[in-house]
């Protein structure tokens, strides 16, 4: 449900693809529930692409510890899961999933089918951003469905497509999206993901206010710490949320290059889309702001008309993060 | 061996003055050496208003069907092995989304045509053309009537019925077209001559003078009957003695529903001529269907067990109140009680239809073997409006193309429009959208 419309403007929605397979991925999940606290967006779907069932399971716990109350007529924040054979469950979330931690998903039919889910993301608001992490499968069929790209090029402000380095499983479907794409699209090259890396040594001290956390549990099973992970999904969340914000500068337009191996290269010429570069200037503030926002506390929703994007929250990528703070947030 | 046998058209008809009847399959209209299957598979959506007590409807487990089915659902234990429980099906344009109230009337208007629901209570109505319709465009001119559009409450059709959706909307599931709704058939004897009265215009002296003479409508094509009989053998003279002993049936109970002057107080505004006790109406109008399969005089079917936001009371089963407001019981065991006894009655109207199907021959196999047959809503629960993990029933094998007797569980958000995608891939339609499908429901079949 929207905010009315005399009580400022409503927060813009997130749909994120994402394989789940990296801590940035954690991290950035994490970001997106606090920035809803404070009505700098709102979650719209959250779709696994490229992992298994676990994957949806990390992004359910992430949901069940941060949000509350009821969304767009479901119980819980639809988790789409691409159900394909012999993809193999991410090791990284397997020590969370095994926890304690509540959780809704108990069997695959609790996902969410993941071309409904990715298009539903966009109806449920009225202005949406759309991230693309993981595969992109099942975004580049949504296209096809009925009225969708009508749909798309209404309410998506914009595409940000993220290069982790590790190439797009589904270079085709990719290129399909880069090809009819309705929106302006925005290119996170890996570069800047690199430049800004979460400090792995400061790992349980940023989430020292919940006695355990899935993110800190999924970081430390990634590799053996201590070590800095590549901010990669995290700060293409902060632009596509934020692209006015003073820490990010835009390449002038180009093309996206994908490899038959999926591997992604910005192509300055012909074409529309931009890349993401930092300023130089703003890199040490950006990555102090970006790691902030990753570790914020959740916050209890403001209510419609106070503390609403541009009000007097600064919201979790603003860096204050406090205000509401629930309490009960420990794993159980 | 020498084939001698004459096979009779499919649409023939058996006609008198200004009366012409449909036949029934028979022996005879399917040629020699014509497969078993030549007979059409029929498509038909039951739409249940309000939602349903999911508590009550969904069976614990994936898999096979248990005997002890849930309590809604227990009265089709005796055809659970025809039919397929499906669960998690959403109408995603049903929900608010950033419209807020109103989810009556898009409930039923986006649950078979898989699109937003534009808000007017004017004339300015736009929707699309829904699943039924889709197949009526496609296989419509197979049958004398390309569809059928049967309810159980007298449709409205201009106003507003539910917070700025005009009646339209929560009235009619069919829609022919973006603006053009096909209102459903409530009174039982206009069913009744939109099927068996005739295809050419009987003149008004006529209708009134076989009306005043209590004729029935056979008696009109008599001479007719007395021809194609001579030409028949002993196994057709029986199916079309037993064809015209049906018809004659329910013209007996529509003249006797026409006649009935006793008063009941069903909350809704009563059709005239129609059997004052739900469970009678919902027989007498389903009797009908099953003919007018029977008969092929159509292969594709909507019904609206109540129009949706139904406030129609049951007081034949205790329950005075109106059903709409009953469905907001806000946790009230009495009211989530009397709720659950309309959803029972509701399915026990719709299991003897079922059986019925079961029980009517066609060929070496049955009506419902060679259906597929929707029994659901665009709401599971009512008291909050949602519209996912719809309650879904699927009826019949679409000839051997469904493998019934159990419960399947899809992914939540997929589309109730890929069950109705996968309803009209089997009778060969196939357009690029049905609403907001994403594709086929898979594992629905026996070889997926």
């Amino acid at each position: 449900m929207q905010a009315p419309r005399n009580q400022g403007p409503a927060p813009v929605g997130i749909v994120y693809n994402t394989s789940m397979t990296r801590p940035d991925a954690a991290l950035a999940l994490a970001a997106m529930y606090p920035m809803e606290g404070n009505r700098e967006s709102h979650m719209g779907s959250v779709c696994v692409v490229g992992a298994g069932f676990n994957a949806a399971v990390f992004c359910d716990i992430i949901s069940r510890l941060y949000s509350f109350g009821t969304r767009n007529g479901n119980s819980e924040l639809a988790v789409g899961l691409a159900v394909e054979s012999g993809v193999p469950d991410s090791p990284m979330v397997k020590r969370a999933v095994e926890g304690a931690y509540k959780r809704t998903l108990q069997r695959v039919s609790d996902t969410s089918e993941p071309t409904a889910v990715l298009r539903n993301g966009v109806i449920f608001n009225s202005e949406s951003v759309v991230i693309l992490s993981g595969p992109a499968t099942y975004l580049a069929k949504s296209l096809d469905l009925l009225g969708t790209k009508d749909l798309y090029k209404q309410r998506v402000k914009r595409l940000v497509i993220v290069d982790a380095g590790v190439g797009n499983k589904d270079a085709a479907a990719l290129r399909k999206v880069i090809a009819e794409w309705p929106t302006p699209i925005f290119f996170c090259s890996k570069e800047v993901g690199e430049a800004l890396r979460f400090p792995g040594a400061d790992l349980d001290k940023d989430f020292s206010w919940a006695p355990a956390h899935p993110v800190v549990d999924a970081y430390k099973a990634f590799k053996p710490m201590p070590w800095d992970a590549p901010m990669y999904d995290v700060a293409a969340t902060h632009y596509a949320v934020h692209p006015d914000s003073s820490f990010f500068e835009l390449s002038p337009a180009g093309t996206i290059s994908v490899a038959d191996d999926g591997a992604m290269k910005f192509v300055p010429g012909s074409g529309s889309v931009k890349s993401i570069g930092i300023v130089p200037t703003k890199k040490a503030d950006l990555l102090a702001m970006l790691i902030t926002a990753a570790t914020a506390k959740p916050v209890v929703p403001a209510p419609p008309g106070r503390g609403g994007r541009g009000g007097s929250g600064r919201g979790a990528f603003g860096g204050s993060g406090g205000r509401g703070v629930l309490p009960a947030i420990v794993a159980q | 061996m020498f084939i001698t046998r004459k096979s009779i058209n499919r649409r023939s008809m058996l006609k008198g003055l200004g009366a012409a009847l449909s036949l029934p399959l028979l022996d005879s209209m399917i040629p020699a050496f014509a497969e078993a299957s030549n007979a059409p598979i029929r498509l038909a959506w039951f739409y249940l208003p309000n939602g349903i007590d999911m508590r009550n409807w969904t069976p614990p487990n994936e898999g096979t069907l248990p005997a002890d089915l849930p309590n809604i659902l227990a009265p089709f234990s005796s055809v659970r092995e025809d039919v397929t429980v499906i669960s998690n099906l959403t109408a995603n344009w049903g929900r608010p989304l950033q419209i807020g109230a109103g989810d009556h009337g898009r409930a039923l208007a986006a649950y078979m045509t898989g699109v937003e629901v534009y808000r007017t209570a004017g004339a300015d109505l736009k929707l699309t053309t829904s699943a039924d319709q889709i197949a009526a465009r496609a296989n419509g001119h197979l049958t004398t009537l390309p569809s059928l559009e049967i309810g159980l409450e007298e449709a409205r059709q201009t106003g507003n019925c539910d917070n700025g959706y005009s009646c339209a909307y929560t009235y009619n599931v069919s829609w022919k077209t973006d603006t053009q709704p096909l209102p459903p058939i409530s009174d039982p004897k206009n069913l009744f001559e939109r099927l068996f009265g005739s295809d050419i215009a009987e003149p008004p002296a006529a209708h009134a003078r076989r009306l005043a003479m209590r004729q029935s409508i056979l008696d009109q094509v008599l001479g007719d009957t007395h021809k194609l009989e001579s030409t028949l053998g002993p196994s057709d003279k029986r199916k079309l003695d037993e064809y015209l002993t049906s018809v004659r049936e329910i013209e007996i109970q529509v003249e006797k529903a026409s006649k009935s002057t006793t008063v009941i107080d069903p909350g809704m505004e009563k059709p005239f001529g129609v059997p004052p006790e739900y469970a009678d109406y919902f027989r007498l109008m389903t009797d009908m269907l099953i003919v007018a399969f029977k008969a092929d005089i159509t292969r594709i079917s909507t019904f609206m067990i109540g129009r949706e936001g139904s406030t129609r009371a049951y007081p034949e089963i205790g329950v005075p109140d109106g059903h709409h407001p009953l469905t907001h019981h806000m946790g009230n065991m009495e009211m989530l009680e009397k709720v659950r006894q309309i959803n029972v009655l509701h399915a026990q109207a719709m299991a003897a239809f079922i059986k019925k199907m079961k029980e009517t021959k066609e060929g070496d196999s049955n009506l419902l073997d060679n259906s597929l047959i929707v029994y659901g809503s665009g709401l599971s629960d009512g008291n909050v409006h949602t519209h996912d993990q719809l309650p879904t029933l699927l009826c019949g094998r679409g000839q051997g193309y469904i493998n019934p007797g159990r419960h399947m569980i899809y992914q939540r958000e997929t589309p109730v429009a890929n069950l109705f995608a996968t309803m009209l891939d089997r009778v060969g339609v196939r357009p690029e959208h049905v609403g907001d499908s994403t594709g086929e429901l898979a594992g629905l079949s026996l070889n997926s």
